[in-house]
């Protein structure tokens, strides 16, 4: 029961944006993809979910290989919270939520009772039971995000992908959502794959992390393996510091050349990035 | 862990949706009675009832038959053809609305009225005889134009919705273009007063030969998009979002579209343009029962059929002469809409 994606090339229009990416997440773990804007993050996880279909390489979800399924047998794994969510018609929430059932009907089937039902079940699991009847294009955008994850839950309870989940989120409501994505991980198993622009959250809550740089995996395994101080230096091009508190959490800083003084202080731990 | 999950409002909402529909339903039935009483021949119950009876079998005086006559070949199918086309234009809107996510879409953004209309002015000047061979022409005509939007739009093939627009902005100035040409080389004395009262629309025409046409056409594709109206609200998420739910939004674009294009190459074949209808009703059907097109589309088909009769009913007896049922539903249309859009402005729409 794995995700495992092989030698991945994609590129667009001649323009190589994944080159050779290997990736393997087991079930119930939280993957986090960390990367520069353009690194290849998004385009990853499209590959991921099937949306775009990569020139090399395979793609498998529980031994389904996404290059010969279908749309339905996709989505029945593998739920997507896109990053961008243009705005639609002035829908319920719980409308939004059961159409995460799609996958599940037939040509001429809509969403009945039950599943109107377990739609309100899974908002309820995250604690976001009153968000139900409300306007979704009147709702913050942190609670779009749960109702938006609520659905992905409902869609397929194996992986999910979220695309920048705390993309415009205060910084109270960065950590609630991802403390709600973590225990979904461990209660029910469930594989994540995020992309996240934070290194500290990835530090904070990620079980493994997969580095990007320029579409090639930089480093892929275990946080705390992974997360040194020169390779974060080195995948956001800054020279960061490695902080651990005193009750064993760790925080990545970045040091800014402008700023003789921190500058200084980094020298010592980072000599070997430069 | 324990959740919690209240159970209560789901049967009560369904149980407000059902008994708006029902109301609508026996509203739809009341005005199609009522449209075959009004009119120029006044018809009183006392007489449809001896109409009735002389349909079974019993014999009536000379007035009389002259009266079923006009009951029965005149306003029973001119009543039926208007609450299909009514209804059909209606669904087919509220369709265009959901596929372009867009509340301001009305079925004639792919062209299919411009080829209609331009087929049937091509009809009337090469002297096309029959109405058949005239709505024969704007039937394919209307289908034809909205293939030639879809093939510019495959061939594009980059952001679909947007270009899809785009190609029937192409397709509609195509075709009108046309019409005009066709207009200024008609014959001023017969053929042009033809096209330019083809176009303004009319019930007149209908007659039982054309609900024999409409009624299985408009009828069959009404039920195939009532069947697949769930589709609608995924597809208004975008294709991204559909696709990664598991929907082929092309295909299923591609069945939304067709049908509501033959209902829409129909309606243009059988009574000429009808504006409005399928702009406005679905918009109301959005204000009484929200977006979701389960429950949407339903009542957006009833209160096009009801409008519609209503519109058809007053063209036809308001004044003398007949009025074109377009400056009826202009006239209603366009101020309701107005309002709609004011009382909806909080909704939620950038």
């Amino acid at each position: 029961m794995s995700l495992a994606c092989q030698n991945l090339h994609f590129a667009y229009n001649g323009h190589a944006i994944l080159t050779a990416v290997d990736l393997d997440v087991n079930a119930g773990e939280f993957c986090v993809l960390l990367g520069r804007n353009g690194s290849g993050k998004t385009t990853l996880i499209y590959c991921l979910a099937g949306l775009l279909r990569p020139q090399k390489g395979t793609v498998a979800i529980n031994g389904l290989n996404l290059a010969a399924a279908s749309r339905v047998e996709i989505a029945r794994q593998v739920s997507l919270v896109p990053q961008e969510h243009a705005d639609i018609f002035p829908f319920k929430v719980l409308d939004v939520v059961v159409m995460g059932r799609t996958a599940m009907l037939g040509f001429n089937q809509r969403p009945g009772n039950a599943d109107y039902l377990a739609a309100r079940r899974v908002l309820a699991e995250l604690e976001a039971e009153s968000l139900a009847d409300r306007n979704f294009n009147r709702i913050s955008g942190g609670e779009r995000r749960i109702a938006l994850l609520a659905r992905a839950i409902l869609q397929a309870e194996n992986t999910l992908l979220l695309d920048e989940p705390t993309n415009h989120l205060d910084f109270n409501n960065k950590y609630r959502l991802l403390a709600k994505i973590k225990r979904l991980c461990l209660e029910k198993g469930i594989r994540i794959i995020a992309s996240l622009h934070d290194p500290n959250l990835a530090a904070q809550f990620a079980d493994t992390v997969v580095m990007l740089s320029d579409g090639r995996v930089l480093a892929s395994g275990d946080v705390h393996t992974v997360m040194t101080s020169e390779r974060v230096s080195q995948l956001y091009q800054t020279p960061t510091r490695r902080i651990e508190t005193d009750d064993g959490e760790t925080l990545f800083v970045p040091c800014l050349p402008e700023k003789e003084s921190k500058a200084r202080l980094c020298k010592g731990e980072n000599r070997e990035w430069t | 862990m324990t959740v919690a999950v209240r159970t209560d409002s789901l049967p009560g909402e369904d149980y407000r949706t059902n008994r708006l529909l029902m109301s609508l339903a026996v509203s739809l039935a009341v005005v199609l009675v009522l449209s075959l009483w009004v009119g120029w021949v006044p018809i009183s119950p006392r007489e449809l009832g001896e109409i009735v009876r002389a349909w079974l079998g019993a014999s009536t005086s000379e007035s009389m038959e002259s009266k079923a006559l006009v009951f029965g070949l005149v306003r029973i199918p001119r009543a039926l053809v208007t609450a299909l086309v009514g209804m059909g234009l209606s669904a087919a809107g509220a369709v265009y609305q959901g596929l372009f996510r867009n509340p301001l879409v009305s079925p004639d953004i792919l062209g299919v009225s411009a080829g209609a209309t331009f087929g049937a002015a091509l009809g009337l000047v090469i002297g096309a005889t029959g109405w058949f061979a005239i709505q024969s022409l704007a039937f394919v005509f209307g289908l034809a134009a909205v293939g030639m939007a879809l093939l510019i739009a495959r061939l594009v093939a980059v952001r679909p919705m947007l270009v899809l627009v785009l190609a029937g902005l192409v397709v509609l100035s195509v075709f009108n273009s046309s019409l005009t040409l066709l207009k200024y080389l008609s014959d001023p004395y017969n053929e042009l007063p033809a096209i330019v009262f083809w176009i303004m629309g009319s019930m007149s025409r209908a007659q039982w030969s054309d609900l024999r046409v409409v009624a299985p056409i408009i009828g069959g594709s009404l039920v195939m998009i009532h069947i697949m109206r769930y589709k609608l609200n995924v597809l208004s998420l975008g294709d991204l979002q559909a696709r990664s739910l598991g929907l082929n939004p092309t295909l299923y674009r591609l069945l939304f579209i067709a049908f509501s294009s033959i209902i829409v190459s129909v309606s243009v074949a059988t009574c000429g343009q009808v504006c409005w209808v399928g702009l406005v009703m679905p918009h109301i059907a959005r204000t009484l029962v929200g977006p979701n097109h389960e429950q949407m589309l339903p009542v957006a088909v009833l209160l096009g059929g009801i409008f519609l009769l209503l519109a058809d009913t007053a063209a036809r007896s308001l004044t003398m002469a007949e009025l074109p049922i377009s400056v009826i539903t202009a006239f209603i249309g366009a101020p309701l809409f107005a309002y709609l859009l004011y009382r909806n402005r909080g909704s939620g729409w950038s």
